[in-house]
């Protein structure tokens, strides 16, 4: 067991510490969301389906000729 | 040990693989944490949207399935077995999804794009960028799950290069170009399946002459695996046969467009992140004319627990991490101590990657797999103008003491 800890190629706490910080940060965009003051009942929108399904590209640009 | 004790230990391993718990226990608490919060702010089918984003990590990690490598060792040594894999991949996508978004279920639309200018020079640029990178799309974020410190370097550096793209994005359609050419609306679905499998049959026909000339034999190899081990294990622990990795990830394309309502993509999420993030540090990116077309403009506005690129690879870190934890190698690519000549690859690739993906209407996945699965001839200009820049990738790599 102790040899297994010894070839362990990372550190527990950092593992921890980035999932912990990638967590936060997805929190905290979360929180400040339209999404969120929807789900609090305090007015907005929530938009589940962003993307454009009429839109020339998955990013949404138009097409060549509507910008001609 | 004496003999028996050492046949013994043996016997134990082969009845045991040892698995990383601490790994496992962390990606599936962070699954379970993610899917609850995910179920109780958004709707259901974003839970199966991170779900599937999380097998397609497994997947991907498990049959070590990597588009840059697969092309590299074509190119190099005339081993065609990875390249031929995406050929399969690409027309069984085909035939599951044409199908599906030309009217076969209603409220589907296939993966389109403009051809022109901006999408040659974005997929070359991002064909380039990944030979220095280390991978593409998939293959940064796969690898970044499973704990590689050189590609969360990639990664980052993917991040920046993307939200430059946004910027520069506009400028580049101004160049010349046409609207999105699909094959389906032209020859009907059946007509496009059967008009890329003609195309895919040539190119596996090219890759295996290529390779024989080279090697003296063409090795199929796409079920190839260690048979020293059962299936339940291999299942478990890697590692998949490539034959395996293509038909999940396939599949789990097709779970996407039945979920989402179009096929897979990921290089869209990092461009948000990036953005984001700028924001966050003042940067006003509303002002950017990229992030003032639809879906730019919602997606940068509202949660990211509501945008499916960034929910996918979400699950896709996360499936990764699993896997790497039951294959006991989490971080095992970071062994190795980063030099600067490969840190310095990995920020030139990243930043070329990000640049060209936003260019190029995405990656391997969001622009050539889903594109061609979507039978849109940008797929295919997508995968040959790569293919070019990743020739010179390739002969860039031994300046940074990159390997073959």
């Amino acid at each position: 067991m102790e040899r297994m800890y010894r070839d362990r190629m990372y550190k527990r706490w950092r593992v921890l510490a980035i999932m912990s910080a990638i967590l936060f940060a997805v929190m905290a965009d979360h929180l400040r969301s339209p999404t969120f003051a929807f789900n609090m009942g305090q007015g907005g929108q929530t938009t589940l389906m962003q993307r454009d399904l009429g839109a020339c590209a998955p990013c949404g640009a138009p097409c060549p000729s509507e910008r001609r | 040990m004496t003999v028996t004790n050492a046949q013994a230990a043996a016997e134990t391993s082969r009845k045991f693989p040892q698995v990383d718990r601490f790994i496992i226990t962390l990606s599936m608490s962070g699954m379970a944490l993610l899917a609850c919060l995910i179920w109780l702010e958004t709707a259901p089918f974003l839970v199966g949207l991170f779900f599937v984003g999380a097998m397609l990590g497994v997947a991907l990690y498990h049959g070590a399935f990597g588009f840059t490598a697969g092309w590299r060792n074509w190119v190099v040594t005339g081993n065609g077995t990875g390249l031929r894999a995406q050929l399969f991949l690409l027309g069984l996508a085909c035939l599951l999804i044409v199908p599906a978004v030309s009217g076969g279920i209603e409220g589907t639309a296939g993966t389109i794009a403009p051809v022109g200018v901006s999408l040659v020079v974005g997929s070359f640029i991002f064909g380039f960028g990944m030979q220095l990178g280390g991978g593409c799309g998939s293959g940064t974020l796969f690898t970044v799950g499973a704990g590689n410190l050189r590609m969360t370097l990639t990664l980052i550096f993917f991040i920046i290069g993307s939200v430059v793209g946004t910027v520069h994005l506009p400028l580049w359609l101004d160049a010349p170009g046409t609207d999105p050419i699909q094959l389906a609306s032209t020859v009907g679905p059946w007509g496009a399946i059967a008009l890329q499998w003609v195309v895919l049959a040539g190119l596996w026909w090219l890759v295996g002459r290529r390779e024989k000339r080279m090697t003296g034999q063409t090795r199929h190899g796409l079920l190839e695996r260690d048979r020293t081990v059962s299936v339940a294990r291999t299942l478990l622990t890697g590692r998949w046969p490539f034959l395996w990795a293509a038909v999940v990830l396939a599949v789990g394309n097709l779970l996407t467009v039945i979920l989402s309502g179009t096929p897979w993509g990921v290089t869209f999420a990092f461009a948000l992140w990036g953005a984001k993030i700028a924001q966050f540090i003042g940067i006003d990116m509303t002002q950017v004319e990229f992030w003032t077309w639809d879906y730019g403009a919602l997606a940068l506005q509202d949660s990211l627990l509501v945008n499916v690129p960034s929910v996918m690879n979400f699950g896709l870190l996360l499936g990764a991490m699993l896997a790497a934890g039951l294959a006991n190698k989490y971080n095992a690519g970071s062994k190795n101590p980063l030099v600067l000549r490969s840190v310095l690859a990995a920020v030139i690739g990243g930043s070329l990657m990000g640049y060209g993906a936003r260019l190029g209407f995405g990656c391997n996945i969001g622009a050539m797999f889903s594109g061609i699965a979507s039978a849109s001839v940008h797929g295919w200009i997508w995968f040959a103008s790569a293919f070019v820049g990743s020739l010179l990738g390739i002969k860039a790599r031994p300046f940074f003491g990159l390997s073959h």
